[in-house]
């Protein structure tokens, strides 16, 4: 990936290696996109493999569309798609607002004391091993008789996804110039405007990248959600590592290429209302 | 996404879900009403569950969980509250209901009399006070009698294949620990439910040197047994009969001197909100068009009398889903979780997996 | 993500002492407020149960309160201490290769302008909107025997015949960096994105080959980017649960397993406490251990 050191001088030496790094840097990505990707296809033509005795398997044994019927048909899989859906989108909305405010508040708060003890829980999130946090959710719950719901499971949820935004969006605000705020500060600028009209906008791309992550954390936690499911309330993950022990049937596959497919159709809806209703010709923040 | 919503939305939203949060407030109707079911995943025919929601207009709300751990410490934590049916293996039964988490069966309620009697009245619930026999399963092995060389009759010699060399790394073993322990305890000739921690260990350490031959310690993939990656497993007949439906050559037996018997039940959750319903529900299950259905739909057996004869004809290697001819349910044993072992077949199983690494 | 701005690069303080600050607005206050409260009843007040039960008796799926150290004393046995390096090395490893394979990626995207960028980025992103356990499925479908691996290397000629790369290492650590690409391509985007180009083109100029321009230059400003993605990745891969199983056969035991099987399958509360305190001490030291070897964490004037 990374060139030689050549000598310093040769400028037509430095212009070849120069588009020899760009086209091994192409290469790479391109070679990392497939990767990504190729699972997901794979996912997508499975969903219409015959498998044997009602199970998935790897040989393709042929060609049906019966598992996408026999998907909707299975209640327990559709509802916890459902769930899936609204309890990602809630825990993703909640990290981003939260843990935008812990990304910013960890590098420009006033006080260093703040600060410190923000990094120092900031961190914590990330080391705490998820089944502790399951555990540990459950019984407080328990001892707070307070009862399971869908509410539970997006709070159960949301710390690891803040911790996410947080990081991502610190990383972010550390390349910001500070300066420009106090500039605005010493016009008179209150300091919610400045964080409205100049903060924010630079950390937009950065939130809206973080946006994505949170969502996803949200809607593939698996270990947390065990713990806090109740009867009406079951998510995908939880339903499809369940299937593992008796081995998946190909509806899953079916199921999770739907929801795939319609988040994709959904984030395109959405892209086009964003441009549409952006006011700016050139929106800087079409992620 | 989020950025489609303008701030006021948001904020709104947000304020609303975190004021939810924190004062956990769920309606009560919440658990009420219908019929709410914990289950493994996709272990109930959505035929017949859909026969049922036609005859009385519920749809069971079905939650799934991925091992018997999880639904004792649910059922066990207050905040878990509101289920209906639960459907346990024998293994953690006399756990749950010592714990005072399963309701006690109302016999008068259901018709046990249409049941296989060998299924009933068993070690981990005498009387079946607390549940009712759903589909069952045994431990016992698929093997390509090619790459194996010889037939497997007993565990002493799935052991002794596992060490031949084109056998060994391509072996394996149960994450259970005591599916993994118990063989090489039978072969001491003890019992696993009533094996000490010494007994454990020792069997343990067998196992431990036995771990360099094993490839996978996960749930068997039929594709992995048909096609060669893996030539020797301890499996249920379930997931055999699919690697034999798979590739045809592969030999599945339950070895002895004895083997284990699992039973999947149906119980009542302690303080069921819908006690009735589930009433309803569970004697709608027990009739025999229903567990015909439920066998055909799921590839384990229900527990009805006579079902063998009452299979289409066009289900395919029916016998496996009987795990083979001639199974002797007296022959076999069932694991019962015991709190002051529990621990130790499970560090032996860390070991044992550490071991492989 | 065109952004006019001065010159971030200086960023921060450019090395200066911080001014006498006005005192502090409201908005500053909501904005460590709200996060703090939030976290502090939905994850610290969780865990310190975790930590007053790691003192107390086993009850089997119950604690009795109390004090004792022999969860610890348990936990911190040859075993698990063996187990949790091993949980370290892998860790460490696997987010070694997700950075490595993360990094030119990301160089790549950061270079590209305006609309490409986000499509570049968005590229990375829409594969995460599948679900995680699918995909696992998936990747062991086509690292099976007979499957789309097997068939492709066959094909090019780097391996014959059937490839068992299932139940293996490597197929553990080709599922992590699957898994956790995204979280490390996107801080070093986010980074790289800010680096400007008159900087490297100044450095250019100035003589330094495209080399020293990335070591002296460009490397130093994503130090940020890189000690996040870092972080982002080997800390949750120290809990890792899934990815072992399902690819690498449950061989090798990890901390995350043992601990969740603690909770689990022994149902014994306190030890998987104690087991997860001892984790969480270990893992904090390293952390800021790590965060004064590499200051990525805290601002660097330069």
């Amino acid at each position: 990936m990374s060139p030689p050191p050549v000598p310093e001088s040769s400028r037509l030496a430095n212009l070849l290696q120069g588009r020899a790094t760009d086209r091994a840097l192409a290469l790479w990505y391109a070679l990392v996109v497939v990767f990504l990707f190729a699972p997901i296809l794979c996912a997508l033509v499975y969903a219409f493999n015959l498998g044997i005795v009602g199970k998935q398997t790897s040989t393709f044994t042929g060609w049906t569309l019966q598992w996408f019927p026999a998907a909707w048909h299975d209640t327990s899989l559709r509802r916890a798609v459902g769930t899936s859906l609204v309890v990602s989108f809630w825990s993703a909305l909640i990290s981003v607002l939260v843990g935008t405010a812990l990304g910013y508040a960890l590098i420009r708060h006033p006080s260093p004391p703040v600060r410190r003890l923000l990094s120092a829980i900031t961190y914590f999130l990330l080391i705490v091993p998820e089944s502790v946090i399951g555990v540990s959710s459950l019984l407080f719950y328990a001892v707070t008789a307070i009862r399971l719901s869908s509410a539970t499971l997006v709070a159960g949820i949301t710390p690891v996804a803040i911790a996410v935004v947080a990081l991502i969006v610190r990383a972010r605000v550390l390349t910001l110039d500070r300066r420009v705020e106090e500039a605005a500060a010493d016009l008179g600028s209150t300091r919610a405007k400045t964080l409205r009209f100049i903060v924010l906008p630079q950390m937009l791309p950065a939130i809206l990248a973080s946006a994505v992550m949170a969502y996803t954390f949200s809607f593939d936690n698996l270990v947390i959600s065990t713990f806090l499911t109740t009867p009406r309330l079951n998510t995908l993950p939880v339903y499809l590592y369940g299937s593992l022990q008796y081995g998946p049937a190909p509806t899953v596959y079916a199921a999770a290429s739907v929801v795939f497919l319609f988040t994709l159709a959904m984030l395109g809806v959405a892209f086009l209302l964003f441009r549409l209703t952006s006011r700016r010709p050139r929106g800087s923040a079409a992620l | 996404m989020t950025s489609m919503l303008n701030r006021r939305q948001t904020l709104g939203l947000f304020g609303a879900a975190s004021g939810a949060a924190l004062l956990g407030h769920v309606p009560r109707a919440f658990a009420a009403g219908g019929l709410n079911i914990y289950s493994w995943p996709n272990y109930f025919s959505s035929e017949s569950l859909a026969a049922y929601r036609k005859k009385t207009g519920v749809t069971p709300a079905i939650s799934t969980y991925d091992s018997d751990d999880t639904l004792f410490a649910k059922l066990n934590s207050p905040a878990g509250a509101g289920f209906d049916i639960v459907v346990p293996s024998s293994s953690w039964i006399e756990q749950l209901a010592a714990k005072g988490l399963l309701e006690e069966l109302d016999h008068g309620r259901l018709d046990f009399g249409s049941l296989d009697p060998d299924l009933l009245d068993r070690d981990y619930d005498r009387g079946n006070k607390y549940s009712i026999p759903k589909d069952w399963g045994l431990l016992g092995v698929i093997y390509d009698p090619e790459g194996v060389g010889t037939e497997i009759r007993t565990w002493e010699d799935f052991f002794k294949a596992g060490e031949k060399p084109g056998v060994s790394g391509k072996v394996r073993l149960s994450d259970s620990g005591w599916e993994t322990i118990g063989p090489a305890l039978w072969l001491d000739g003890k019992d696993w439910n009533a094996a000490g921690e010494a007994d454990i260990r020792k069997a343990g350490e067998r196992l431990k040197s036995f771990a360099r031959n094993v490839k996978s310690f996960t749930a068997l993939d039929a594709n992995a047994a048909a096609n060669g990656s893996i030539v020797l497993a301890q499996c249920n007949q379930g997931t055999a009969r699919a690697a034999i439906g798979l590739n045809p050559k592969l030999k599945w037996v339950v070895p002895g001197p004895t083997s284990e018997l699992w039973v999947d039940n149906y119980a009542i959750a302690k303080g069921a909100p819908n006690l009735d319903q589930a009433y309803d529900f569970l004697s709608y299950q027990l009739r025999p068009e229903v567990q015909v259905s439920e066998t055909e739909y799921i590839g384990f057996p229900a527990a009805i009398k006579g079902l063998r004869g009452k299979l289409g004809t066009d289900v395919k290697n029916v016998d496996l889903i009987f795990g083979g001819e001639g199974v002797d349910f007296s022959k076999l044993t069932s694991f019962v979780v015991n709190p002051k072992t529990i621990g130790i077949y499970l560090q032996v199983q860390s070991e044992i997996q550490a071991a492989a690494g | 993500m065109a952004q006019a701005n001065g010159n971030p690069a200086r960023s921060a303080d450019g090395g200066r002492t911080a001014r006498p600050r006005r005192s502090v607005a409201v908005a500053d206050h909501l904005i460590a407020a709200v996060p703090a409260l939030w976290l502090a009843v939905f994850f610290l007040l969780p865990l310190a149960f975790t930590f007053v039960f790691s003192f107390g008796h086993s009850l089997f799926g119950g604690v009795e309160l109390g004090f004792t150290l022999d969860n610890y004393r348990l936990a911190l046995s040859g075993f698990y201490g063996a187990t949790f390096l091993r949980t370290l090395r892998f860790a460490v490893t696997a987010s070694a290769l997700c950075l490595a394979v993360a990094f030119p990626a990301a160089l790549f995207i950061a270079r590209l302008s305006g609309r490409r960028k986000n499509v570049a980025l968005l590229l990375i992103l829409i594969p995460y909107f599948s679900s995680f356990l699918i995909r696992i499925m998936a990747l062991t479908m086509l690292m099976a025997r007979g499957g789309v691996v097997e068939w492709l290397l066959n094909g090019v000629g780097l391996h014959a015949g059937p490839l068992d790369l299932l139940d293996t290492q490597t197929a553990v650590f080709i599922g992590m960096v699957y898994a956790y690409l995204p979280i490390a391509i996107i801080p070093l985007v986010v980074v790289l994105d800010r680096i400007p180009r008159a900087l490297v083109e100044a450095s250019r100029d100035l003589g330094a080959s495209r080399w020293r321009t990335f070591r002296h230059v460009t490397l130093p400003l994503t130090r940020p980017g890189i000690a996040t993605a870092a972080l982002l990745t080997a800390v949750p891969m120290l809990g890792e649960l899934v990815i072992p199983r399902l690819l690498g056969g449950g061989r090798g035991l990890l901390m995350g397993q043992a601990i969740s099987s603690q909770y689990l399958q022994s149902q014994n509360y306190p030890l998987g406490s104690a087991m997860a305190v001892l984790v969480l001490v270990a893992v904090g030291v390293l952390v800021a251990a790590l965060a004064r070897m590499t200051k990525g964490f805290v601002e660097v004037p330069r």
